[in-house]
């Protein structure tokens, strides 16, 4: 029973890590290098649907106990951290003459930029959503599950881009592209593909999925300039899991990371829970522990399998 | 060539950027100068500042010797900074949940041992590693570093953090009552009569201490940099299959940078638990590792004199920005202005000048080697160079 609370939870946090973590890959393949403000995008659009829900408020009727207005604001957060992104690539890192490393080192400037900027405007306090909290689903209480129509919201949400994204990789132009470039750029290049404009889209489509991801994040929590940051090293473990480059490893990482997280006290009572093993047995972590798992665990597969479970093993 | 005895000379001599360096470290001292005097600048809030300073020195040679000299991205510089802070508190102070109480020295080799056993934890799985994994994988170890320095309550005090940390002199000889006596001693500047209180002997104490340990420090790895050793860190820089290839074993001469480089950082910290006399988990916040970044890029990747150059730039920015409160016309909170002024330094310097303000150019050459050079070289390389300050 308790059990299934914590599943239910891993696949809410699951959710908004797997929308962190597609958009880190893809850029990190595509842009190479590892993207520290990719946190941060997330964070300005989180603030971005959050202004823009002011705007419209509770306009029309309610899906899953959310007014019409916030899905606007949710399209606003996306398009407003695709934006922002393509900006800072033109402005910022386009012009640059450097390596991999210089790029990353980069990157930190810019996410400190981005959350300076968002903490002038919001102060450093936590805010919400200005929506009622919502009480759990009446009918899933007997069965353990303490979870909203607004988490149920974050999770099918998330479902729908995640699903167009494959069939925009699978089945589109620009995904055959985009797939193509990950693979090998000069190859790309020079099959007369132009990888610059690639690369925009690239960007354009993580940041935005990362802005989607920073607004279920402020719906699930509470937003704060930190919050972005915070989940970086998070998602950086997803993406590492899953294998970099890879848009479904990346999937497959923030799922495994986000279940792991939210099960991290199911560890202390495992013998209890699974067959052959004694009662008593158990890791006993506690749950303050739950990313430094999701740290360990990321410092282990660089180690043994750098390319991930979803990449070429070497 | 000394700079006391031919100054024109001296001024000639040197690089471009020097030059700039040196007339900002004048003017900075005499702007510092100018507000200690006409008493905007509190004498004890000054040396606090020095300290501060050196302390962050101390914590840029440390990440020098590991990313200048042999390239490793240390992401986890707040870890070891931690835990040289941790283990002086732990081990001196008089509210220490382990086993306080001892003399300050103690401390400082313990923590010094603590912090190169977990340099030597944390290297040998990720120093295998490729330079940008390295980055993630050490940020997030300093992460579960913190978290077990947060959450362990029964050794670490978790978030109350330690207080009640002795000055780093308690117990010696003579220094540990210099402070108190020193405070009743009236001296007599021409005007006015000035007393200044056993704060201001501590402060001066600390400033002592540190600029010792930045002293040693600076003299060992300018040395070092010059050795045999420091020639083979830097050929694994700028290509580790070249040093390789050579027969060295670079995975060994990374580590020993590695754990150089902690131990320099952990002694920063040791300094700073005895300056603050309080540590919290909050010291090990991940900022602290990119503001040491930005020292070291700032001051010239693989530069000992720009560590020291960027340490204390960090400091006047952290600092600085907190008498930016004072002014009214200034709308917003100053913590998120300096974030942003460290980001917007970060983004132009990659820019404009990736090798940093002062890159190391001639301290990597012996001495002897350049008096032995003819004086005119053919390519009249210093014919340019004295040239070009006559614009």
């Amino acid at each position: 029973m308790v059990l299934a609370e914590h599943l239910a939870n891993g696949l809410i946090f699951s959710s908004i890590i797997v929308l962190g973590s597609i958009g880190l890959s893809l850029v990190y393949s595509i842009a190479d290098f590892a993207n520290f403000a990719h946190g941060d995008t997330m964070t300005v659009g989180a603030y971005s649907a959050f202004v823009a829900f002011g705007l419209v408020g509770g306009l029309g009727g309610s899906v899953l106990g959310l007014p019409f207005g916030f899905f606007v604001a949710l399209l606003v957060g996306i398009a407003v951290a695709a934006v922002v992104a393509v900006v800072t690539e033109k402005v910022v890192y386009e012009p640059l003459d450097i390596d991999s490393i210089g790029l990353l080192i980069t990157s930190i400037g810019v996410a400190f930029i981005y959350r300076a900027l968002i903490q002038m405007r919001f102060g450093a306090d936590f805010t919400r959503f200005g929506i009622q909290p919502l009480r759990p689903i009446e009918w899933l209480i007997p069965y353990g599950i303490r979870i909203t129509k607004h988490d149920v919201a974050i999770v099918v949400s998330a479902a729908v881009l995640v699903g167009g994204l494959h069939l925009l990789l699978q089945h589109s132009d620009l995904g055959r592209k985009m797939r193509a470039m990950a693979d090998n750029p000069d190859l790309a290049r020079v099959s007369g593909i132009r990888t610059d404009r690639i690369k925009l889209w690239t960007w354009l489509i993580g940041a935005g999925l990362a802005g989607a991801g920073g607004v279920f994040l402020g719906l699930y929590n509470q937003l704060s300039p930190r919050m972005g940051f915070n989940l970086l090293l998070i998602i950086f473990a997803a993406v590492i899991l899953g294998g970099i480059g890879s848009v479904y490893g990346a999937m497959l990482g923030g799922f495994l990371i986000g279940m792991i997280n939210q099960l991290t006290p199911v560890l202390s009572e495992l013998g209890a829970l699974l067959p052959l093993v004694p009662d008593e047995f158990g890791i006993p972590v506690g749950i303050e522990y739950a990313n430094a798992i999701a740290f360990v665990i990321m410092v282990a597969v660089l180690l043994v399998r750098p390319n991930g479970i979803a990449g070429e093993a070497t | 060539m000394s700079a006391l005895t031919d100054p024109s000379e001296y001024w000639a001599d040197l690089t471009r950027p020097e030059q700039g360096v040196l007339v900002f470290v004048v003017g900075f001292a005499a702007l510092l100068l100018v507000g200690l005097l006409t008493g905007n600048l509190a004498p004890t809030y000054f040396l606090y500042l020095v300290g501060l300073a050196g302390m962050y020195s101390l914590l840029s040679f440390g990440l020098n010797s590991q990313w200048g000299f042999t390239g490793l991205i240390n992401f986890s510089v707040a870890a070891f900074f931690g835990v040289g802070a941790y283990g002086a508190a732990l081990v001196s102070a008089d509210t220490s949940p382990i086993a306080g109480g001892f003399n300050p020295v103690v401390g400082l080799v313990v923590a010094l041992g603590v912090a190169g056993v977990l340099a030597i934890l944390i290297g040998v799985p990720t120093l295998r590693l490729r330079a940008d994994y390295l980055a993630i994988a050490s940020l997030g170890l300093a992460e579960v570093v913190r978290l077990v320095v947060l959450n362990e309550r029964q050794w670490t005090n978790g978030s109350a953090g330690v207080r009640g940390i002795p000055s780093f002199f308690e117990g010696w000889p003579l220094l540990e009552t210099f402070p108190s006596a020193m405070a009743n001693l009236e001296l007599a500047l021409p005007g006015t009569q000035l007393v200044l209180g056993a704060a201001f002997w501590r402060g001066l104490l600390n400033v002592a201490l540190v600029a010792a340990f930045v002293g040693v420090t600076y003299l060992v790895l300018k040395r070092v940099h010059r050795s045999p050793w420091g020639r083979v860190l830097r050929t694994i820089r700028s290509d580790e299959d070249l040093a390789r290839a050579l027969g060295k074993n670079t995975y060994s001469f990374k580590m020993q940078s590695f754990v150089l480089g902690s131990l320099i950082m952990a002694l920063a910290g040791v300094f700073y638990a005895h300056l603050n006399l309080f540590v919290s988990p909050g010291d090990l916040d991940p900022v602290t590792t990119f503001y040491v970044w930005v020292a070291v890029i700032l001051g010239g990747s693989g530069s000992n004199r720009g560590a020291l150059f960027g340490g204390f730039v960090i400091v006047a920015i952290r600092e600085g920005t907190r008498f930016l409160n004072e002014f009214d016309w200034i709308p917003v909170d100053v913590a998120p202005l300096r974030l942003l002024l460290i980001g917007v330094l970060i983004v132009a310097l990659m820019r404009f000048r990736p090798e940093g303000i002062l890159p190391p150019q001639r301290e990597l050459i012996w001495p002897d080697a350049v008096d032995e050079a003819p004086s005119r070289p053919k390519s009249a390389v210093r014919e340019v160079k004295g040239g070009g300050d006559d614009e």
